[in-house]
């Protein structure tokens, strides 16, 4: 079986996989250009939810539940990854205004 | 309360007392401490009592300490008379002198008072369990302990760095001997496989041959039954040497003289050092057997108390001719545990602490009136002054010389008899002559005591003109104590040819019976050598009061010289062993420690600050770098992965 059975239609997985590679690619390039780092934040969990529907995807392909399972505990490590990355981002904004993420770079060798 | 219970809780009270001392003493007032220091000693001397009276006999295993495959160590108590004995002794005379310590220390602020009294309370714990333990690791426990309690009090002034010195050095000492004992121990125990006392006593005595074993390899003469027993003997005999001031590990007990003055009576004349007594007399059985090494020990005894008794002829501080007294007087006691006359060794030990712990106190009532001063040349003319105090230590010195009928007569002239009733025993011939010849010099140092520090007139030097007598609590232990040697001996008079002997038949059971009945002869030979002695006492009189006589250092100045260096003990050691030591660890620290060993560690980093001080660049800070690196690896990665897989 090749295709995925989707409202009665015969999809290409590939279309899927396409999908998410686009998303993954945009979250990436995100990262690396954007300067704000609350849109960084996004652009990771852009980056996350692409490979969740990687995961599903193949899930489906090869009737095998494991790769949904996978994805649902990718979610909720991403909610608590998305809290932690918050609370610092928060924290750091009390103390100061960062619009570039640059600019926080004191840690250096 | 059953009678291992009572033992146990005579052994406790003492340390419970330092507990609540060292943890709550300093905050709590100080009449608590006050009450605590002395009444727990004051607890277990009810104790004993109880134990005495109840004519207590057993050996008391209250938990197994260590089991390891057939290995064990019971925790027991071997409560017997000779142990007995000695807690009477240690809780009678250290309660007194623990209750006189309210006085003498009273000028310490809080918590320095406390501590001394937690230290006390430890030390009488100790001395307890030394006596009471009822194998060898208990014994070798209470042992390290009386040495550790000893250190402490000696260095009780530790702003004072000679007071730290002397403590240091009586400390390594012990640990000399502490070594003795641990490795006799092992002896025994390779041996026997026991390690309470019963059962090597019982293997001991039934094997009487070399036991297959590691330690009859070793070439050692063939004396008597056991090669392994002599070994044994003389290792505990170095341990019984060092803690009791003994040649040739003596040096420590004068220095120790830096201690405050209870301290010096409690554990450096009355207890501690009489513990090497007490350890021979408790390994008698394997003494008994070891003749080379029980013969050593009267030779030891012998020439320590002439060696120390010629040092005291010219010491001027009061407290180091008690100091050299002590030792020439536990010189008497090994000399008659050395000969087999072990309840006249123990008699004396009894007599020796009334009568030394009564002269130290007395000597610390005199040093505090003088406010600290101890040179007896500064002294003079104190009788008048402190009349009490010098009745005390009048009694004190006369007991010393042996003068009937204080205690000290019936002991020490018990032990010389002990040595002159055997003409058959070269040996016991010999020491009665070092013996006698002792009994001579005692009398005359201490006479030049007495009068240097208590005749004559007022020496211009003295720092207190109008001496005060010293309070009650310092004063009453003083009298009792007077009282002690003076209706002491009295509950053993065989020294005279009748008379009751208490002390000897209490000590049956454990030392066996005494062989001597003290024949006229004897009897007239010691009464003999005591008007001698104290002849002597007064003839000091004559030199150093009236000075109508020429003293005897002015036709000898060499001999005087030779005396006041301690016949240079302190100096051969120092140039024996302290010196090469520092040497060596100069040396080491100089070209191995520095260079070496300091040079690697220092090394080591360098290299690594070197090594990473370029990688450290990479390490920007910017976060976005640190991105493009990771994203930048895994697309190689994965490149690399597709090339495989096509491949």
């Amino acid at each position: 079986m090749s295709g995925l059975d989707i409202g009665g239609s015969q999809l290409d997985a590939s279309w899927f996989l396409l999908l998410s590679a686009i998303l993954f690619t945009i979250g990436t390039v995100g990262v690396l250009i954007r300067r704000n780092p609350l849109v960084i934040l996004i652009c990771i969990e852009l980056m996350l939810n692409a490979v969740n529907l990687t995961l599903i995807t193949f899930s489906r392909q090869l009737l095998n539940l494991e790769g949904q399972l996978f994805a649902l505990m990718s979610i909720t490590v991403a909610a608590a990854e998305a809290v932690v990355g918050l609370a610092i981002l928060v924290d750091i904004f009390r103390v100061r205004d960062v619009e570039d993420i640059d600019e926080l770079s004191e840690l250096k060798g | 309360m059953s009678n291992s219970q009572l033992a146990l809780l005579v052994l406790l009270f003492p340390a419970a007392g330092a507990i609540l001392l060292a943890g709550r003493g300093w905050r709590l007032p100080r009449i608590v401490t006050q009450i605590v220091g002395p009444g727990v000693v004051w607890a277990s001397f009810i104790g004993t009592l109880a134990l005495f009276f109840g004519k207590v006999h057993g050996d008391y295993t209250y938990w197994t300490w260590i089991k390891s495959g057939t290995f064990e160590v019971p925790f027991n108590l071997l409560v017997d008379n000779l142990s007995i004995f000695m807690c009477l002794v240690i809780t009678g005379v250290g309660g007194l002198i623990v209750t006189y310590s309210i006085g003498y220390m009273e000028h310490e602020d809080g918590p320095s008072y406390a501590r001394f009294f937690t230290y006390m309370d430890v030390f009488i714990f100790s001395m307890l369990l030394l006596v009471l333990a009822g194998n060898f690791v208990f014994l070798i426990v209470g042992w390290a302990m009386v040495g550790l309690s000893s250190y402490l009090l000696i260095g009780f002034w530790y702003q004072r760095r000679s007071a730290v010195l002397a403590a240091r050095k009586a400390f390594i000492m012990n640990t000399i001997g502490d070594v003795g004992m641990i490795l006799g121990a092992f002896v025994l125990f390779v041996s026997y496989h026991a390690v309470t006392y019963f059962g090597v006593f019982q293997a001991a005595a039934d094997l009487k041959r070399c036991p297959p074993g590691l330690v009859c390899i070793l070439p050692l003469v063939h004396v008597q039954d056991s090669p392994t027993l002599e070994l044994a003997a003389f290792l505990l005999l170095v341990g019984a040497v060092a803690k009791s001031a003994q040649l040739p590990l003596h040096t420590w007990l004068p220095d120790a003289m830096e201690g405050p003055t209870p301290v010096s009576a409690l554990i450096h004349a009355a207890t501690m050092v009489t513990a090497g007594v007490y350890l021979v007399g408790r390994m008698h059985p394997i003494f008994d057997i070891a003749t080379y090494a029980h013969n050593a020990v009267a030779i030891v005894g012998a020439v320590t108390a002439l060696f120390a008794a010629t040092i005291a002829i010219v010491q001027t501080d009061i407290k180091r001719v008690l100091a050299y007294s002590t030792m020439s007087q536990i010189g008497y006691m090994f000399l008659a545990v050395g000969i087999g006359a072990y309840a006249a060794g123990f008699f004396h030990l009894l007599a020796h602490a009334f009568f030394k712990a009564l002269l130290f106190l007395a000597a610390g009532n005199i040093i505090h009136a003088m406010h600290d001063e101890q040179d007896m040349r500064k002294f003079g003319g104190l009788f008048r002054q402190l009349p009490r105090t010098s009745w005390a230590f009048l009694i004190g010195s006369l007991s010393l010389v042996g003068l009937i009928p204080l205690v000290g007569y019936f002991s020490k002239e018990q032990i010389l008899g002990a040595a002159f009733s055997k003409p058959d025993d070269p040996l016991a011939q010999a020491v009665w002559v070092v013996g006698a010849i002792t009994a001579l010099l005692t009398g005359f140092y201490t006479g030049r005591m007495w009068w240097m520090a208590f005749g004559g007139k007022p020496s211009p030097e003295r720092p207190v003109l109008v001496p005060h007598e010293a309070r009650s609590v310092m004063l009453i232990p003083v009298l009792i104590l007077a009282g002690l040697t003076v209706v002491g001996g009295f509950i053993q008079t065989r020294a005279l040819g009748f008379g009751p002997s208490a002390v000897s038949d209490f000590l049956v059971s454990p030392l066996g019976k005494m062989d001597w009945e003290g024949g006229w002869i004897d009897v007239a030979v010691g009464l003999i050598t005591t008007a001698l002695a104290a002849l002597l006492f007064l003839a000091a009189y004559r030199f150093y009061v009236e000075r109508s006589w020429k003293t005897w250092s002015a036709s000898y100045p060499w001999a005087q010289r030779l005396l006041e260096r301690k016949y240079y003990f302190d100096e051969i050691y120092d140039a024996a062993f302290v010196r090469p030591l520092d040497g060596l660890a100069n040396s080491g620290l100089r070209d191995i420690e520095q260079p070496i060993l300091d040079g690697a560690v220092v090394g080591t980093g360098r290299l690594a600050m070197a090594s990473s001080s370029s990688l450290s660049l990479t390490q920007s800070g910017y976060f976005r770098s640190y991105v493009l690196v990771f994203v930048g690896g895994a697309v190689v990665a994965a490149v690399l992965l597709l090339i495989r897989a096509a491949s």
